[in-house]
């Protein structure tokens, strides 16, 4: 097990390296200079050197690489451009926001899709409950999410004006309450704050879970027809066990184990969603973060958003291996 | 990587319709419309991006002063209506097709080109060769397809030829891990040391008995590769990373029409079902060879 671990371990790191070597690379061939950006395309020859010097692009490209892999590993992603301050304190607080929509769409996607995917299995022999199912789910796999996100604004905000066109609630707010403990001393402030949170994410949280419950739909359905054709549900039904209980506290817990390992494509997904739907719904967030830094050619800053983007993925991804293994001993590293 | 993906499941080996001969009518119907509907889709539209000049009521670009954001219908000769130059929508849309399916098809073809060969070679050689192709595959599968393309497309620019080139690279790691899978199975079997015992070379091997073995996996999940090809084509254009406007495509059609949705939302809604139609053809059919190949997917 802690063989298995540590090997986890060892291959991710390289990955790691791997991908943040791909953006550095891929963020120095971009065109145009940043100091050009910064500056003006009026900036005096001296004014454009003196840039280079202070962000240090007159060095070797070497040494560049070396120090930005350092500085990123310490989170230290250099100057926003436009903005001017770290990019890490930019990040910081764009995270929060992300953080919740990734998780309540997972929340939506997931009182979604497990149901319809376990009634989908069971239902496998009657095409008129699978079928319509399947093609719901076929559904949400094809609809683009920002053209869903448009359709609830165009329905929701614009015709029914029961939620805001944009925006993202005040976050900051409420984390500043929870910090400072206002929370508890004026709950009535705080409980409003968090309503108009999540009066701002329901609309997008609606419309990247749906797109991913397609996702967790089908291999829900995948799960659950490989358990219930396992020998202790044969058992458990031999037993003369009721078809619920058969259903619900075996087949139910032990499909959810193979379940766990999407969570890392999962976030994957859902991490992509946010670009577009942070976009559709003009949500602060990081992936707006990062397409609007790509916009303004804002290197640090999109470098930064997607250095962090992986991340994410690349620790979650060997978090829910190790989960795995914790979960179902049977694993061993190949 | 410990936890194999879903896609490298395929199971090859096993007869592909066992019960084909004494399946009911409706049987057969169950198993064959979706991919029949699918692939009339698919067709529908591949025939309407080649024939866009022939089928296309209007010409793309034309402006009509006169029709500046008409609804649907509300002149007679724009049937979609118009977008914010008095631009014929469904034109557009028609012209957009070319944009989605040649990203679509000459992309995944590129994933096919690269990553195949590649896949294959590690799963038949093994050694270090394949832990290089096999690491640097996961390297760029770190990045989802989106953000990979999108990554690739911001440090090129966005041409038709940088899309697909995007997509194609941010897909090809697929490509390997699927090509390799399969030819790890592959090389076990009886008919390969038959081959090998006859003396033919690793390449040959390779290439005329692992290659055509893996083919069919290989081209159900090319097809469902299309649909996401379409879907991230559409998804940088939305983004305005895609082709520019003044060339229609679906994504900055939707993307244009984003500004008008309070006035105008036909030219945002036929854009993007436009965009799921294609995406939901391509699904179907991958789908439907998917579970014909695999039958524990089935679940019977």
């Amino acid at each position: 097990m802690l063989q298995y671990i540590l090997r986890r371990v060892v291959v991710a790191v390289p990955m790691l390296l791997g991908a943040m070597s791909i953006v550095f690379f891929t963020m120095r061939i971009l065109p145009g200079d940043p100091c050009v950006a910064i500056m003006g395309d009026q900036a005096t020859t001296e004014a454009l050197a003196d840039c280079t010097k202070n962000l240090g692009l007159h060095r070797p490209l070497a040494v560049q690489y070396v120090d930005y892999l350092w500085r990123s590993v310490q989170f230290d992603f250099g100057n926003s451009l436009r903005q001017g301050y770290p990019v890490s304190e930019y990040i910081a607080r764009m995270f929060p926001h992300t953080l919740v929509l990734v998780l309540s769409s997972a929340v939506v996607a997931a009182l979604i899709g497990i149901p319809i995917g376990i009634i989908s299995a069971l239902k496998r022999r009657s095409p008129l409950i699978d079928y319509p199912l399947r093609i719901i789910a076929l559904l949400g796999l094809s609809m683009p999410v920002f053209w869903l996100g448009i359709l609830l604004l165009i329905v929701f905000s614009l015709h029914l004006n029961i939620f805001p066109l944009i925006g993202g609630g005040d976050l900051d707010g409420v984390i500043h309450m929870l910090k400072n403990g206002e929370a508890f001393t004026s709950p009535r402030d705080f409980l409003a704050a968090v309503g108009d949170v999540l009066h701002h994410l329901a609309l997008p949280a609606l419309a990247l879970g749906f797109t991913l419950a397609a996702t967790v739909s089908r291999l829900s359905r995948s799960a659950m027809l490989e358990v219930i054709s396992q020998d202790y549900i044969r058992t458990a039904r031999a037993k003369g066990q009721v078809e619920r209980a058969v259903i619900y506290k075996h087949a139910f817990r032990n499909m959810m184990v193979p379940l766990l390992t999407i969570i890392g494509l999962f976030v994957a997904v859902a991490l992509t969603g946010t670009v577009l739907t942070e976009t559709v719904f003009t949500r602060p967030g990081l992936g707006k973060m990062l397409v609007d830094s790509i916009g303004a050619r804002d290197y640090p800053l999109a470098q930064g958003a997607i250095t962090v983007f992986t991340m994410i993925i690349i620790v979650v991804n060997l978090a829910v291996d190790m989960l795995y293994a914790v979960v179902d001993p049977r694993i061993t590293y190949r | 990587m410990a936890i194999s993906r879903r896609a490298d499941s395929l199971d090859l080996g096993v007869p592909l319709d066992r019960e084909g001969a004494h399946r009911s009518l409706g049987g057969h119907l169950r198993r064959w419309l979706p991919i029949g509907i699918g692939i009339l889709m698919a067709v529908a539209m591949i025939v309407l991006a080649a024939a866009a000049p022939l089928i296309a009521p209007l010409s793309p670009s034309a402006q009509y002063s006169d029709a500046v954001l008409k609804g649907p219908g509300a002149v007679e000769r724009h049937l979609l209506g118009t977008d914010e130059f008095g631009r014929d929508i469904l034109s557009r849309i028609i012209w957009g097709a070319r944009v989605s399916l040649q990203v679509g098809l000459a992309s995944v073809f590129w994933g096919f080109l690269v990553g195949v060969p590649l896949g294959i070679l590690a799963g038949t050689r093994g050694g270090a060769l394949e832990t290089a192709i096999m690491r640097s595959a996961d390297m760029l599968m770190a990045f989802p397809t989106l953000l990979l393309a999108l990554i690739i497309v911001t440090a090129l620019g966005g041409t038709l030829g940088n899309e697909i080139m995007a997509i194609g690279i941010a897909l090809t790691p697929n490509f390997v891990r699927l090509a390799r899978s399969l030819a790890l199975t592959i090389r076990e079997q009886d008919y390969i040391m038959a081959a090998r015992a006859l003396g033919g070379g690793q390449l040959r091997v390779m290439a005329r008995h692992v290659f055509p073995n893996a083919l069919y996996a290989l081209v159900v999940v090319a097809t469902l590769y299309i649909a996401t090809a379409i879907r991230t084509e559409a998804s940088l254009s939305f983004l305005g990373l895609g082709i520019p406007p003044p060339t229609p495509s679906w994504g900055n059609i939707l993307s244009e029409g984003r500004q008008y949705i309070k006035c105008c939302p036909w030219i945002t809604t036929f854009s993007g079902l436009a965009i799921m139609l294609a995406v939901l053809a391509f699904n179907l059919v991958g789908d439907a060879l998917r579970d014909l190949l695999d039958p524990r997917l089935r679940g019977e």
